[in-house]
């Protein structure tokens, strides 16, 4: 485990102009475990507690309560240690607009300690790597957004950190950058890193990460591998149109389904497996000699496990 | 610590040498007053040389740099809050007074280079200034440089609002600069503002400044100067210091 860390709290005490001041439980109590070499991904709307989270797993906030080892060291005890051993990417990029990326990235390698011609070596390396080689000696207020974002990562990277928090990092990109980035991001746990992120992207999380906790009004309120979530939750939805009635008493009936709902002349109907349940369900309407107008099956998404756990779509949520 | 230090500091001197026309903004309206405000102020006392009466005007002018340049070095510092570049560096493993004094020194370094240009210009416009006692006030004026930026850092962390800092800077300043008799002597000043003239460590600077510049080592103002402005300085530096240590953990 490369994070292991068990109810994290922080509550938050805001002042307004007027009135009393307001305290704001950003989060309730949350327990993280993220395994070496995996892309680990904190889905939930906006104000979730997700950017609390990972600020408290890299060091910028203490934990009101709760604790664990982030990089094998205690996240609480030897913040310093950490440190050491993480990268971390803010919302607001670290790119700073009067300096070069190039003695940008050499002060952070320097400053883990690098000697000048490491450091040098390395920050070539990297900028090979993510493809900003010829942005090296650019003033940093000249960039894109999306060639901000690979400077960030490249200062993130530097270092070599095992571990890698990226806190909302496609945000604000347009598809092409976004897809490079997560590209790059699957390059790193090619090699090994972990890696941390946020999003409030439901693509986002279900084709980047490998695991994922689902987080609202800050707790989790589902974990486990994309497919796992959805299986368990939701699984597949079959779709279904007859011109006779009573199907759905039919459907109920069988054991390999969860639930039927009556959505207007359509039936939607929850099963675990719809790609091996379809041919079943089809041989049971045919013995009851009820017959099909049209027929769909869709997988459930992270949304719909989103749903189900707290009533709301993620949608609507953010 | 110390290798922290250099590397902050040379990375922020870069970055300052990379922009150069910017440090000439610090000591355009010092310039100003020296070019527009001193042949003025020479004719208040006639009978004096023009010269003499640079060799008092310009050491009230390089506390004028020292303020319009140092006290507003916190802007800098919550443009880094903003671009996530103080989040960054709080994540790796700095030395966190060193985040503080690598800018602090590169403060001191420009707010020296600053004081020299405005010494030469003087020199050019007929100031003969004691060496010694110039160099002793280029000291004191590094040392009001910590001061100043230590206190706009130390604001600056604590507001981290541009829109609350500059006003706030202003309302600081000016008093500071109208209480040392920059623009006039305070010997023309009535009873009251000259005593509460003694309360401004700034106001000794100046008078420690024309007493060094003529040769005067034994000018009490000196002493009073470098002791209230080095235990300023160390207060400020500790200020900004645990504020960085708070909002970066």
């Amino acid at each position: 485990m490369i994070i292991d860390t068990h109810d994290l709290k922080k509550t938050f005490t805001t002042r307004k102009r007027r009135g009393a001041p307001e305290t704001v439980h950003a989060v309730r109590g949350i327990d993280l475990t993220v395994k070496k070499g995996e892309i680990f991904g904190v889905l939930g709307p906006n104000g979730a507690g997700k950017t609390t989270t990972i600020r408290m797993l890299a060091t910028l906030l203490t934990p009101d309560a709760g604790g664990g080892t982030v990089a094998g060291h205690d996240l609480v005890g030897e913040p310093g240690q950490v440190r050491r051993k993480l990268g971390y990417v803010g919302q607001a990029g670290g790119v700073n607009d009067y300096s070069s990326p190039r003695t940008q990235t050499m002060l952070a390698a320097r400053i883990h300690g690098m000697s000048k011609a490491e450091a040098a070596r390395r920050t070539e390396e990297i900028f090979a790597a993510l493809g900003i080689a010829e942005l090296a000696d650019r003033q940093g207020r000249s960039l894109s957004g999306g060639q901000k974002r690979r400077v960030a990562l490249a200062l993130g990277l530097v270092h070599r950190p095992p571990l890698l928090f990226l806190d909302e990092p496609t945000t604000g990109l347009d598809p092409q950058n976004r897809a490079n980035l997560w590209d790059q991001i699957r390059g790193l746990r090619e090699e090994g890193t972990s890696v941390v992120l946020t999003t409030h992207y439901l693509d986002e999380a279900d084709a980047l990460c490998d695991r994922l906790a689902i987080v609202d009004h800050g707790v989790v309120v589902a974990e486990g591998t994309p497919s796992e979530l959805k299986q368990r939750v939701a699984g597949d939805v079959v779709t279904l149109r007859l011109s006779a009635p009573g199907a759905a008493d039919v459907l109920r009936s069988a054991h390999c389904v969860r639930e039927v709902r009556e959505d207007g002349d359509t039936l939607r109907v929850y099963v675990d497996d719809g790609e091996h349940t379809l041919p079943v369900l089809l041989r049971l309407l045919e013995e009851h000699g009820l017959t099909l107008q049209s027929l769909g099956m869709q997988h459930a998404s992270l949304d719909d496990v989103f749903l189900t756990q707290t009533g709301r779509s993620l949608r609507d949520a953010s | 610590m110390f290798r922290h230090i250099a590397l902050f500091y040379g990375h922020e001197i870069r970055a300052t040498m990379r922009n150069p026309a910017w440090s000439l903004f610090g000591i355009m309206q010092p310039l100003f007053y020296l070019v527009l405000f001193a042949p003025l102020v020479a004719n208040t006392t006639p009978g004096v040389p023009f010269g003499d009466a640079l060799r008092d005007f310009t050491p009230g002018l390089l506390v004028m740099v020292a303020l319009f340049s140092s006290l507003f070095v916190g802007f800098g510092i919550i443009g880094e809050i903003g671009n996530g570049v103080l989040e960054r560096i709080a994540v790796s493993p700095a030395s966190r007074p060193a985040i503080v004094l690598g800018r602090t020194l590169r403060d001191v370094t420009m707010l020296i280079l600053q004081s020299l240009v405005l010494v030469v210009i003087a020199m050019a416009f007929g100031m003969r200034a004691h060496l010694p006692g110039l160099l002793v006030m280029l000291l004191l004026m590094a040392v009001t440089g910590v001061f100043a930026s230590g206190l706009s850092y130390g604001l600056a962390l604590a507001v981290r609002d541009v829109n609350a800092l500059s006003p706030m800077l202003s309302f600081l300043s000016m008093p500071l600069i109208l209480l040392t008799g920059i623009m006039l002597p305070m010997s023309f000043a009535p009873a009251w503002m000259q005593a509460v003239v003694q309360f401004n460590p700034l106001y000794h600077t100046v008078e420690a400044g024309k007493a060094l510049f003529r040769g005067d080592f034994g000018e009490l103002s000196i002493a009073i100067a470098f002791v209230s402005l080095i235990a300023l300085a160390m207060l400020t530096t500790r200020w900004s210091i645990s504020s960085i240590r708070r909002i970066t953990l």
